[in-house]
C-alpha cells in the first residue's frame, strides 16, 4: 500500500465543504458558521437539514480514500460534490488545480466523461442495453464508433471476470455479476478516478470479499485514485489507504486505518473499533520494536514489516514465546515479539456513553 | 312580487332596475304564462319555499338583472365573434390534415383487396411476431370483406392509422416536455383532464361552427383531441419513472441532456409510451364512430344508419365489425408492448 517513500500528490482537495438542504440554505450556513449551530440544533430552528459540515479532505493519487460512515452522515453525499451531481452550499474542490465548482457545463462534463468515472450502489445499469454495451457507456458517450467501444469493453469485462457475457442482458446476471459489470464500466472510460459509492453495500458478505479483492488486485495493476464509500468498518479498514470517518455530517476522524483503530480519536470511533478483527487490519510495522536483534534472541523466522499480524499468528502457529526479525525488502528494521503482538491485539474499551446504541 | 325584490330596493337600485323593466323585452318564461292564466297572484312565499337567488330569480325582481340564458347566448356570441379570425389562423394550419386523410383514404380504398389484406397481415406479423394472431386477424378481416364491409372497414382503418399517428407524433413530444418542466405538467393536467372528461358531442360543436364539415380534418381533429390524451399522460408518466440510479449514472458519464433523452429516458420509457400508443388507438377506434356525425367515413356511417333508420341489422352487424377492429388493434399493440416489457425486464 503506501509503501512509497515520497508522498503521493494530492488529487482532489476538497475545501471547507458545506452542505445544507432546505428553502434557503445561504441563511442557515450563517448559522452554522457564525452561531455554531449543530445538525439537531439546525433542523429545529430554521428548518434545514445540515448535509456537510466543514468537511476537508485530501485524496491523494494512486491510494484509495475510504470515507466510512453510518447511513445519514452524509457520506454518499460527499462522493456527488466530487463529480458535482450535488453542488456544495460553500467550499471548493480542487481538481488538478482549479476548483470544479468554476467549471462550465461543458468542461463538467468533460471531467465526467475522461477524467471520472462512478460505481453506484445498485448498480444502475442500464436494462435495454447489453453488457457490453453497458460497460461501453463512457466511450459511447465520447462518440468513439462501436467498432472500437466493444472490444475495448470485452476487454475490461474479461478483466473482472465476466468473458462470455457481453451479449446477455443485465437482468440475466446476479447482483454479483452485475456489479462487475459496473466496475468494468467504471474501468473502460479509462478514468483516473474511480467514484465507488457503497459499491459493495448490496451484494452479500461472500460476493462482497470477492470483489474487494479484485478491487485490490486491480488497484495494484492500474493505481487509480479510488474514492470509495462504505459503511462497513471491515470493509473500510481492508481497502483504505487513507480512512476518514464522518458522522452526522462532519469529520470526527481521519488518518491512515491502523492509526485509527490504535488511537481512536472520538468515544464513537472506539465504539466502532472495538469488536473488529485487529490482527487483520494491525501491520507488523506499528506493532514491532525498532531494536536490532540481541544475540541471546531466538529468532523463529523473517517477516515483512507490511505483514498483518494474522498471517504472523498463523506463521507462529499461535506460539507466543518465538520472536520474528522484521525486514523492510533487504533492509533489517526491527523485531518483533509475539508477546507484544497478542498485547497490541487487546481491544480498546468500548466507551461507556455507548454512542453505538442509538 | 318576487322574492328577492326588497333586497334590491334595500340596495338603493329601484331606479336602475326600473329602467331595465323599461326596456323589458325578454321572452315570457312559462311560469309567468300560468301565473297569467290562471289569474291567481303567487301565494305568500314561506320560509321552506325560499328559491335560490339564481340569475332567473334575482332577473325577476329587478329586470336589470341578466337572466342565465344571457350567458349561453353570450358564449355563443363571443364565438361566434373570435370565429372568423381563429379560423382564418386554424384554417392553413389543419389544411396538412385534411390532406393526410383524404390521402389514407384514397390509399386504403385504392389499393386493392388481395394487396391490402396481405399488407396489413405482415404490418401485424412484423409488430406482433405471433402467428396465432396473424391467423386470426386474416380470419376477420376475410369475414368481414365476405360480408361486404371491407371498404367500411378500410376507411376505418384509414381515420384511425392517419390520426393515431398525428397522436403519437404530437402526443410524445408534449408528454417529453411536460415530463421536464413541472409548471408545463401543472398547466395540462387540467387541460388533458378536460379534454378526457368533455362529452365527446361537446367537441364537435364549437369545431362545426370553425370549419366546413365537409372537410375532413372536422372530424380529424375531433378525434386527435379526443385520443391523443393517454399518449400524452403516459409518456409523461414513463419518463418521471425511469430509475433515479440509471438518470443519475448517465450524468456521472457525461450525458448531454439530448443523449440522455434519446439513449436513457425514452427507451426505459418505452413500455409506457407504447400503453399510451395501444389507449390511444382504441379511443380513437371509439372516436371515429361517434364522428361519422359530421361527415367520418366508415363503419360508424353504418351503425348511424341502423340507428336512424332503425336497421336493427345494420347497426349490430357494423358494431360488431368495429368490436372486431378493436381486437384486431388492441393484441397487435399489446404484443409488442408485451415484446418490449420482456427486453427490458429487471
Amino acid at each position: 500500500m503506501s509503501t512509497q517513500a515520497m508522498e503521493p500528490e494530492t488529487k482532489i482537495e476538497i475545501r471547507n465543504l458545506y452542505k445544507i438542504f432546505g428553502p434557503d440554505p445561504q441563511r442557515a450556513l450563517r448559522a452554522v458558521r457564525d452561531d455554531g449551530l449543530g445538525k439537531p440544533e439546525l433542523l429545529e430552528q430554521t428548518g434545514h437539514v445540515l448535509g456537510l459540515e466543514d468537511i476537508n479532505v485530501d485524496v491523494k493519487a494512486g491510494e484509495i480514500t475510504v470515507i466510512m460512515g453510518l447511513s445519514g452522515s452524509g457520506k454518499s453525499t460527499l462522493i456527488r460534490h466530487v463529480n458535482r451531481l450535488i453542488d456544495p452550499t460553500a467550499g471548493e474542490i480542487i481538481f488538478e488545480g482549479r476548483d470544479i465548482l468554476d467549471c462550465s457545463a461543458e468542461e463538467l462534463r468533460k471531467i465526467r466523461r475522461e477524467q471520472m468515472s462512478m460505481v453506484f450502489q445498485k448498480f444502475a445499469l442500464l436494462p435495454h442495453k447489453t453488457v457490453a454495451e453497458n460497460a461501453a457507456l463512457a466511450l459511447e458517450v465520447r462518440g468513439f464508433p462501436r467498432s472500437e467501444y466493444i472490444p475495448e469493453a470485452e476487454k475490461w469485462l474479461e478483466r473482472v471476470g465476466l468473458q462470455g457475457y457481453g451479449e446477455s442482458y443485465p437482468h440475466q446476471l446476479s447482483g454479483g455479476m452485475q456489479q462487475r459489470v459496473g466496475i468494468a464500466r467504471a474501468l473502460t472510460s479509462n478514468a483516473d478516478i474511480m467514484l465507488m459509492d457503497e459499491a459493495y453495500s448490496a451484494l452479500d458478505p461472500l460476493i462482497r470479499t470477492d470483489m474487494q479483492d479484485l478491487l485490490l488486485e486491480l488497484q495494484q495493476e492500474l493505481q487509480k485514485t479510488i474514492l470509495f464509500i462504505t459503511h462497513d468498518l471491515d470493509e473500510a479498514l481492508k481497502l483504505a489507504d487513507h480512512l476518514v470517518i464522518l458522522k452526522d455530517g462532519r469529520i470526527v476522524q481521519q488518518d491512515e486505518p491502523q492509526t485509527i483503530l490504535l488511537e481512536p480519536s472520538d468515544p464513537y470511533i472506539v465504539d466502532f473499533v472495538s469488536d473488529i478483527n485487529r490482527a487483520r487490519v494491525l501491520r507488523v510495522r506499528t506493532v514491532m520494536d525498532k531494536t536490532p536483534p540481541t544475540d541471546g534472541m531466538n529468532i523463529a523466522g523473517e517477516i515483512d514489516q507490511e505483514d498483518n499480524l494474522e498471517s504472523v499468528i498463523s506463521m507462529a502457529e499461535g506460539d507466543t514465546r518465538k520472536t520474528y526479525l522484521v525486514k523492510d525488502g533487504e533492509k533489517r528494521v526491527g523485531i518483533l515479539r509475539m508477546e507484544t503482538l497478542i498485547k497490541s491485539l487487546v481491544p480498546t474499551e468500548a466507551s461507556d456513553e455507548g454512542s453505538r446504541v442509538r | 312580487m318576487a322574492t328577492y325584490e326588497p333586497v334590491f330596493s334595500a340596495l338603493g337600485l329601484e331606479s336602475w332596475c326600473a329602467s331595465g323593466a323599461e326596456a323589458a323585452t325578454g321572452p315570457t318564461s312559462l311560469a309567468d304564462l300560468i301565473a297569467r292564466n290562471t289569474g291567481t297572484d303567487a301565494p305568500a312565499p314561506s320560509i321552506w319555499e325560499l328559491p335560490f337567488p339564481s340569475m332567473d330569480e334575482l332577473h325577476e325582481a329587478c329586470a336589470s338583472f341578466p337572466q342565465s340564458r344571457a350567458l349561453t347566448k353570450g358564449l355563443e356570441n363571443a364565438f361566434l365573434d373570435v370565429k372568423d379570425g381563429l379560423s382564418l389562423v386554424l384554417d392553413p394550419l389543419t389544411q396538412p390534415l385534411s390532406w393526410f386523410l383524404e390521402g389514407a383514404l384514397w390509399l386504403f380504398q385504392s389499393t386493392p383487396w388481395w394487396i391490402m389484406i396481405p399488407v396489413l397481415l405482415a404490418i401485424v406479423m412484423l409488430v406482433s411476431r405471433s402467428k396465432q394472431l396473424v391467423v386470426f386477424v386474416a380470419v376477420c378481416l376475410l369475414a368481414l370483406a365476405f360480408i361486404d364491409y371491407y371498404s367500411y372497414a378500410a376507411q376505418t382503418l384509414a381515420v384511425i392509422f392517419v390520426c393515431a399517428m398525428l397522436c403519437v407524433m404530437l402526443g410524445v413530444p408534449i408528454g417529453i416536455a411536460m415530463s421536464r418542466s413541472d409548471t408545463l405538467q401543472r398547466a395540462m393536467i387540467p387541460v388533458l383532464d378536460m379534454l378526457q372528461t368533455l362529452p365527446a358531442f361537446v367537441y364537435l360543436i364549437p369545431l362545426i361552427f370553425l370549419f366546413s364539415v365537409t372537410e375532413p380534418k372536422l372530424y380529424g381533429i375531433a378525434i386527435i383531441l379526443y385520443a391523443i390524451v393517454p399518449v400524452v399522460r403516459l409518456t409523461d408518466l414513463g419518463i418521471r419513472l425511469v430509475d433515479k440510479d440509471v438518470i443519475e449514472a448517465a450524468d456521472a458519464f457525461g450525458m448531454t441532456d439530448r443523449q440522455k433523452l434519446l439513449k436513457v429516458q425514452i427507451p426505459l420509457a418505452l413500455p409506457n409510451i407504447m400503453a399510451g400508443v395501444n389507449q390511444t388507438i382504441m379511443m380513437s377506434l371509439s372516436m371515429v364512430v361517434i364522428a361519422s356525425l359530421v361527415s367520418a367515413p366508415g363503419l360508424g356511417v353504418l351503425v348511424l344508419r341502423g340507428i336512424r333508420n332503425l336497421e336493427l341489422g345494420v347497426g349490430l352487424v357494423s358494431g360488431l365489425g368495429i368490436v372486431i377492429l378493436a381486437v384486431i388493434l388492441d393484441r397487435t399493440t399489446k404484443l409488442a408492448l408485451a415484446r418490449i416489457n420482456a427486453g427490458q425486464s429487471q
